[in-house]
Order: structure tokens, then sequence, then C-alpha cells
């Protein structure tokens, strides 16, 4: 392990891997700023760019470019109360009072600090929990695979739906259908392509991440007319405040800051869950163990209430990582877009990448580090400058992302079909977004159906065709359970909605 | 029963899967591979189960909710979606950089930018900057009728 470790620090602190780190950390944090752009908008936009890196590069460029967008996106929440990631949406319930208040550096610096404790815990945690996961995975077999993937298919859809639990399952039914086109990875027999010779090879990956993300959130802002202008005067050095903390606001900020990195990281381990349902349970948290008077605060510039949620998110982010680094499987959308970019690379995630490919594997978590220190050294004094990204008008800022989007699919295949396909795919996301039909699960189900698929085959064929194997092997019957109960929580929640509604 | 959206949505997710349950029985198999427990048809057959079962669910289940479509951009949404395409079908035969700036000009002029510096600012150097990125540094090879007939490239 400490030879790996020492591979990890050796690649992570190459000069060639700093600098990744800090373009994605600096691209994450302007386009997590951009309402309507979250990280896996920010990752989709990075993959194109990532092809001629090596991988461990690639996905160092990708965890600085995710933890770049969370702190981005904090930023807008916190100066004009539009949070540009889901994850940041509870740091708006006292960052933005503080903001109005005149003390907007004072919770920009908050959050800042927040974000660097919780990211920096979490990955030591990471560092403990990824190589014992690991080893304990080994002994998964086909089964257990499928039966975590299932599970974590059904708790994305779960955590992800808001309530819609139907429509995500459609959503997860859909993106596994999706990786069904192309041809079966065994009997090379060509599925749903109907002749076509584009669809011969399967759907891109990107193609998909992109048309349902970067490109129906751009048409989202023309669509929803989204007033995402903001006046570049209002971020100015003077009208922000100073950024400087005094020691008992720090002395408030420590125990908090304790307390939810532990939270964030647990919950960003739990397939499906992440830095959003991470950072509003922290706050509510937080909210729930402070004094009456304290209470008061909450809502209202709570330095608790802005470090809670801000910790949290981050620590949730790293904590993501583990079910990826080590099970192969992603706990969020997001990584599950950073499974696909792996994918594509030729590495598979999943417990023997600790073995055969320590370099990447703990170059990732040791560029964790870096990244935090990035976000806090590099993105703190630079905020007045950077927040004036958020006056870009929307009107240059949409025909950009649709460039970009486009651009990035053509060069992976200079295929002008790709263009057309896409073009469809996200027009259609938009319909289903508008229906409220959440996109996560349908990627979630794209990346996963070729490994369920795989894994499944292999479990019936052990089993003669029985599906005996849920319930006589330990693991897959405690999966097969967790899967019951979330479906049995979907249903009572379900029930009583309605109990209410009626 | 009401009709609403969703209805209208999870019936079509339901003939969807209805197809493609269809379609996966079609699926030409090979003839030792036909009865075997696990071949290319059973998957897709499983997943048509479980998409057939939850439209299904929905189509049923589905409360009334106020989906409202009317005061949307509509049209700009759908004259962004003819410019891409459009940009698809030129972007061969034109060139990457003459394609791509001509997209950028009529989109920002399309969502109202009237200001010329603005136009040349945010569509020329960015293409160049772009396209220098990827072909002078990360050797990305971008066929381009436009610039080599200029000689910019070879």
């Amino acid at each position: 392990m400490i030879e790996g470790i020492l591979t990890g620090v050796n690649t992570a602190f190459s000069g060639y891997n700093i600098i990744m780190v800090m373009l994605g950390c600096f691209a994450g944090t302007i386009i997590g700023m951009l309402p309507g752009l979250g990280p896996m908008s920010a990752i989709a936009l990075m993959i194109p760019i990532t092809y001629g890196f090596d991988p461990a590069s690639a996905m160092i460029l990708m965890a600085g470019v995710y933890y770049g967008a969370i702190f981005g996106g904090s930023t807008s929440s916190i100066l004009i109360n539009a949070p540009g990631v889901a994850g940041t949406v509870s740091s708006s319930f006292d960052g933005y009072p503080m903001a109005k208040n005149g003390q907007a550096g004072k919770a920009l610096a908050i959050a800042a600090y927040a974000s660097f404790s919780g990211g920096t815990i979490a990955a030591l945690f990471l560092l403990v929990a990824a190589p014992q996961l690991a080893k304990v995975s080994l002994s998964f077999q086909s089964a257990d695979y499928f039966a975590l993937m299932c599970v974590g298919l059904l708790s994305i859809a779960a955590f992800a739906s808001k309530g819609q639990f139907l429509k995500a399952m459609i959503m997860t039914a859909l993106g596994l259908a999706l990786a069904t086109v192309g041809q079966d990875a065994l009997s090379d027999i060509t599925r749903f392509a109907f002749g076509n010779i584009n669809l011969m090879d399967g759907i891109s990956f990107v193609l998909l991440v992109m048309a349902t993300f970067a490109m129906s959130e751009a048409f989202m802002i023309i669509f929803k007319k989204m007033d995402i202008n903001f006046k570049a005067s209002d971020v100015s050095k003077d009208k922000l405040g100073s950024i400087k903390l005094s020691k008992d606001e720090v002395k408030e900020m420590v125990p908090v800051v304790g307390r939810t990195s532990i939270l964030g990281f647990a919950v960003g381990v739990l397939p499906g869950a992440g830095a959003t349902i991470a950072s509003f349970l922290a706050w509510g948290f937080e909210r729930s163990i402070a004094s009456a008077k304290e209470k008061l605060k909450f809502g209202k510039g709570s330095i608790k209430g802005l470090t809670a949620p801000e910790t949290a998110n981050n620590a949730a982010c790293t904590g993501s990582f583990v079910p990826l680094l080590t099970l192969g499987i992603p706990g969020s959308g997001t990584t599950a877009v950073m499974l696909g970019a792996l994918l594509s690379f030729g590495v598979q995630p999943g417990p023997r990448l600790y073995i055969d490919q320590p370099e990447l594997f703990w170059a990732v978590i040791i560029s964790m580090y870096i990244g935090n220190v990035v976000l806090l050294v590099l993105n703190l004094p630079l905020i007045p400058y950077i927040a004036r990204i958020l006056a870009i008008p929307k009107n240059i800022l949409v025909p950009l992302v649709l460039f970009f989007s486009v651009t990035g699919v053509y060069l992976i295949s200079f295929n002008a079909f790709d263009i057309y396909f896409m073009a469809i795919v996200a027009l259609l996301s938009l319909v289903l977004r508008i229906l409220k039909y959440p996109m996560p699960p349908l990627i979630l189900g794209f990346i996963l159906g070729g490994m369920l698929e795989k894994n499944l085959r292999r479990a019936l064929l052990i089993n003669d065709g029985s599906f005996s194997f849920m319930w006589e092997r330990p693991i897959s019957l405690a999966l097969f359970i967790i899967m019951i109960v979330i479906v049995l929580l979907q249903i009572y929640q379900g029930s009583k909605k309605k109990a209410e509604l009626n | 029963m009401t009709i609403n959206y969703t209805r209208i949505s999870a019936l079509i997710f339901l003939l969807i899967f209805l197809v493609y349950s269809y379609l996966a029985g079609e699926i030409q198999v090979f003839a030792f591979d036909e009865d075997a427990d696990f071949n290319a048809r059973t998957f897709p057959k499983f997943i048509s189960y479980l998409g057939i079962f939850v439209s299904f669910l929905t189509l049923v289940l589905s409360k009334s909710e106020d989906e409202k479509f009317g005061h949307y951009e509509w049209l700009k949404v759908f004259v962004l979606f003819v410019l891409v395409f459009t940009y698809g079908i030129i972007i061969k035969s034109v060139g990457f950089f003459l394609s791509t700036n001509l997209f950028l000009l009529v989109s920002y002029y399309y969502l109202g930018v009237r200001s010329y510096k603005a136009l040349l600012l945010c569509s020329f150097p960015v293409v160049a900057g772009l396209q220098f990125m990827l072909h002078g540094l990360l050797d990305v090879y971008i066929r381009d009728p436009f610039l080599q007939f200029l000689g910019v490239i070879s």
C-alpha cells in the first residue's frame, strides 16, 4: 500500500498533473458558477479534451472539475441566490442573507474554508476506506455485482426522482434499453441498429451525456427565459467586503466541520445519494442540534448554517469516489459520467484497479488534496474576478455551450450523423425534463447496462439458468433485501404524499 | 381517469417498450444459442418487462399536475435546434472554422446580440483558439477545406 501511495504521490505531483488539477478546478469553478450548468455538464464538456491524455491525468482533471463546479455553484448561490449546482442549494439558505447583509466576502471565505476542510478530511477517509473496501470487494462474484448494480440503479432512481420514482424508473429502463443498441459484447450479434451503420457500434456515451445535460441545459435557459444575467459591478471587490474571519467565527466553524464532514462522506459513499442530499441533511442536522437562540439565526445568515452544507457537499463528492474506484459502480450521476470516461480510456474501475493500476488509483486520491488546496489558494482571492463570469449574457452563453457540446461529440467520431442525433436527443430530453423525468437515472442505466448484462449472463450460466443466486449468496441476499426496502420506502412515501394531498 | 401530460408521456413510453419487447423477440441468435439460458435476446426482454411495468404503473397512478407549455420560448429553441442541425450538415463540406463561426454568429444575432464587437470577439477568437489548441497542441486533425485553401493548415 505504501508503495502504491508513493507512486500516486509521484504521479499526482508531476508538473503536468498539477497543471491539470489547477485547470480542472478553475474551469469547474467557472462552469459550476453558471446557473443551469452543473458538474455533470462541466465534466461532459471536458471529456473530448481529455481524449489525448493518459487516464491518470484525465481523471485528475475531471476530479478537479468536479470540486471546482461544486465550489463555483456555492459562489452563485451566495452572491445571487441562483445555485449553479443542486448540491449548493442549501448554501444559499444562509449564504445569500449574509451577502445581502454586506458580508458576501466573508460568506465566500466560509464556503471556501468549509469546502477545503470537508474535502480534505473526506480525502483522508477515502485513503483508509477505499483500499479496505477494494479488498472486501475482491470476494464479490457476478451475482453480487449484478445485485449491487441493481441497488445502485434503484437508489439513484429513488434519490434523484424528487418524489417521481416511477418516472425515474422509466428513465432507468430507457437508459438500459439504449445501452443494448449495437453489437452484443459476447455473441457480436447486432441489436436494434435497424440496418443503420452509425448505430452498429452503439450509441456514444459522450453524445448521450452532452445531449441530455450540456445541450438540453442550454436549450432550457432559452426555453424558460431564465434570467441568469448579473451586473459585473455587483461582484466588484468593494461590494464583496472583507474575506477575513475572526477567531470566534473560526471557533464556531470547527466543530461543525468535524461533524458534517463525517456525515457528508458517509452519505457520498451510499449509492444514489450525493452532494445534494448530504448538504440538506447537514444543514438540517446542524439546525436540529443548535441551541434555541442559534436556531433562530438559521436561514438569516448563520455561520453554522453555511459551514454545514458547504463541508458536507465537498465531503460527499469525495465519498462518491469510493464505490466508483473500488467497486466500479458509480454512486451518483457525476461519477457515472466519470465511469463512462474511464471505460472509454480502456480502464475498468473495480477492486482490481487498486492492484493493477495503483498509479491511477492513488493519483486520483492524492490529487484531491491538491485540488482542495488549489481551490483555497487560487480561487478564493480570484473570486471577485471569476464571479464576473456571471455577467455573461445568456444570448452569448447559450450558443457557446451548444458549440462546445457539438464540437465535443464531432471531434470523437467526425461523423455528422452524431450531430443530428445529438440535437434530436437534446430536444427530447428538454421535453422530458419539463415533464419532470430525471436524467441521471437514464445516464446511470446507460452506463451500467453493459456491465449489468455481462454479470447477469455469468450469474445465470453458473447457476444453470436459475435465479436462485439471489437468495443463496449472502451478499446478494443482503443487497436484494436493500432493494426491497428501497421500493417499499418509495411506496410508503408515495402513499403518504397521496394521503396528505387528500 | 383524467388526461394529463404525464399520462400521455407514460402511454408513449408504454408503446415504446411494447415495440422494444417485440423487437427483442425478433433478434437473430445463433441456432445453438436459441435455447440457451442466456442469449442476445434475454437482457432486452427483461428491460422491456421492467419498462412496460413502470410505464403502465405511471399511466394508472399519475396524478393530475399542472404542466404548462404555453408561455415558454418554443420557437427560439426550435430555431436553435435547426441551426445545430444545419451546422451538422455543412461542417464537412465547408469545414470546421467557417461553419462554426457561421453557426455562432447566426445564433448570437438571432438571440439578440447586435454589437459588432461582441459578435466578432465571441466567435472568431474562440474558434481560432480552440482549433489551435486541438490542431497545434493536442495533435487532433480536423479536416478544414477552407483553411487548407488559405494555406493556414496543410
